[in-house]
């Protein structure tokens, strides 16, 4: 009995790590533009291709297909904050027209995926085979590398905002933009950057996450509503209550499954969800306003 | 001695009506100017205009002859042409050294960042007694001070300041007044809007009374009307 919590207590971990990665990308946006991309699983699916097309169909490697696939990912959010996002700065219905557009981008990129790379699933190969023991269950080696790899990405770039110019200027812009332009930061830049950085950290979670599942136009989907579901229960505010919420939220999904298996888990999760809108509404770590 | 500053003719607001029509002010090298009259005749908007955050409709704008009409913000902090807007809560999530640090974002500012931080510590000590705390903590003096400061950080060429005294307490107007007189003394060229003629008299050496988004009146300190003609003038029209 011990052992199976044990277990699943780990593969909520996992789970957890790849959810925080996701929804850290999607609450970076939110804070700094107020924007709600929904495409940020989209991003993710094209990190993945990309992944695959630089590991497996170029041959150079998982390692090189990793980072291509971050990079490819955040070009692709660049590319969409310029063409779907700038041109409704300062719209009255900002919120709302983004939506669409990001929704848009969703459609584009999962098209797109389906014309370029087919229909066939894709795989990529494990950055290292193998098993590792973890408080006495064994994970594949893979998943132990996501356990440290995630965190440590989380703290570099909570560093970034924290520590320099160019991460603080982010967090500025995000809160007073016009105070932001008096003190001469580029407002249109920094948006550019928020969202090359949330699709990065969206194509990272791919193109990892390629090893575990399959690679399919539609894969970014799940990943998308169940960082909604964090960022919702974390609040929208600091990258460590995202986190955290991550963990929380990967940890409730793994025992739901174990109790009461796939069909009902998302049912609980989303009831979760809406009990925590109703009594915290600024998330379990945000403050009551 | 060269103008620093020239606004002519210059057209701005916010939707179809213009808040500014056709106001015109300039200032030279070496002098300080001030800015008053009724609430909600526009010189809030003047400033935003200057500043690149609000578009003109016609008119231009020369900063040390320079062409900023059209500028973006960033381009003319990169000028030096700084601005402590009105009722400024900056970054309420951000510690405050870290806004001051931040401040010096530009390219002209960096270099100095350290030399101003110290410069503006020893303007406002408490700023650096505060300098762990968030924004969003401090007092309404305390926020115009971060405020100052942080237009400080820019390595301003022209520091214009919209309401600095705004709300505060008589104790508080004081101290801030003080320290709005030595950043001049330091050869910080000034614009400051304010509605205590007292004070802009005393930091400033010519006045524009500003009405209906026009300068309808300039006041040269050197030969003024006594301060009772310009209450007059002030609260005569305003009241009208
Ligand atoms: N952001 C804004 N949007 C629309 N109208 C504005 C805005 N800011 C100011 N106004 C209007 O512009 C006019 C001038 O305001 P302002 O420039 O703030 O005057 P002042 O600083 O002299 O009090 C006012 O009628 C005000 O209501
Ligand atoms: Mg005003």
């Amino acid at each position: 009995m011990t052992e199976t919590l044990l277990a699943t207590l780990v593969s909520g971990v996992v789970l957890g790590s790849l959810y925080a990665l996701m929804a850290s990308g999607l609450s970076v946006v939110w804070t700094t533009l107020g924007v709600f991309n929904f495409a940020h699983g989209a991003l993710m699916m094209f990190g993945a291709y990309i992944a695959w097309t630089v590991s497996e169909a170029a041959g150079l490697g998982l390692p090189a297909g990793i980072l291509a696939g971050t990079a490819g990912a955040a070009f692709a959010g660049v590319v969409i904050e310029r063409l779907l996002v700038r041109p409704f700065y300062g719209n009255r219905n900002m919120l709302l027209v983004t939506v669409m557009t990001t929704l848009a981008a969703m459609i584009i990129l999962e098209k797109g995926a389906q014309i370029i790379w087919g229909a066939r699933l894709k795989q990529l190969p494990r950055l290292i085979d193998g098993e590792v023991s973890l408080l006495g269950v064994a994970i594949s080696a893979h998943e132990a590398i996501l356990l440290v790899l995630a965190p440590a990405v989380l703290i570099a770039i909570w560093r970034f905002t924290v520590l320099t110019n160019t991460g603080r200027s982010l967090r500025a812009v995000g809160q007073n933009q016009d105070s932001a332009a008096l003190i001469g930061i580029n407002v249109p830049v920094a948006f550019a950057l928020a969202f090359g950085l949330s699709a990065a950290l969206a194509g990272l979670t791919g193109a990892l996450l390629g090893s575990i599942r399959f690679i399919t136009p539609s894969m970014g989907a799940e990943p998308l509503v169940k960082a909604m579901i964090v960022v919702i229960f974390g609040g929208l505010g600091s990258l460590g209550a995202t986190a955290g919420a991550a963990y929380i939220i990967g940890i409730i999904e793994a025992l739901l499954i174990l109790w009461l298996g796939l069909y009902w888990t998302p049912f609980v999760l989303f009831l979760l969800m809406i009990v925590v809108l109703v009594f915290r509404p600024n998330g379990i770590f945000g403050g009551r306003e | 001695m060269g103008r620093l500053l020239d606004v002519r003719d210059l057209f701005a607001g916010y939707g179809p009506i213009d808040v500014l029509r056709g106001i015109s002010i300039h200032l030279d090298a070496g002098e300080n100017i001030g800015l008053f009259g009724p609430n909600g005749h526009g010189k809030t908007t003047l400033l935003q205009t200057i500043s690149g955050l609000v578009r003109p409709t016609s008119g231009t704008i020369t900063f040390n002859g320079a062409d900023i009409t059209t500028a973006q913000p960033p381009k003319i902090v990169e000028a030096g042409l700084v601005q402590s807007p009105q009722g400024n809560t900056m970054f309420g999530e951000m510690r405050v050294q870290e806004t001051l640090e931040l401040a010096a974002f530009s390219r002209r500012a960096r270099g100095k960042r350290n030399d101003n931080l110290r410069r503006v510590f020893g303007l406002f000590p408490r700023l650096q007694e505060r300098g762990n705390q968030r924004s969003k903590t401090l007092s309404g003096g305390e926020r115009q001070m971060l405020s100052i400061g942080a237009a400080l950080m820019c390595e301003p060429g022209l520091l214009m300041m919209d309401e600095p005294t705004l709300g505060l307490s008589p104790r508080l107007k004081e101290e801030l007044s003080e320290a709005i007189g030595k950043i001049a003394s330091d050869g910080v060229p000034l614009i400051v809007v304010e509605q205590d003629i007292e004070f802009l008299l005393r930091a400033a050496d010519r006045l524009y009374l500003i009405e209906h988004g026009e300068a309808v009146q300039e006041i040269d300190r050197a030969n003024a009307p006594d301060h009772a003609e310009i209450m007059e003038l002030y609260f005569g029209k305003a009241g009208a």
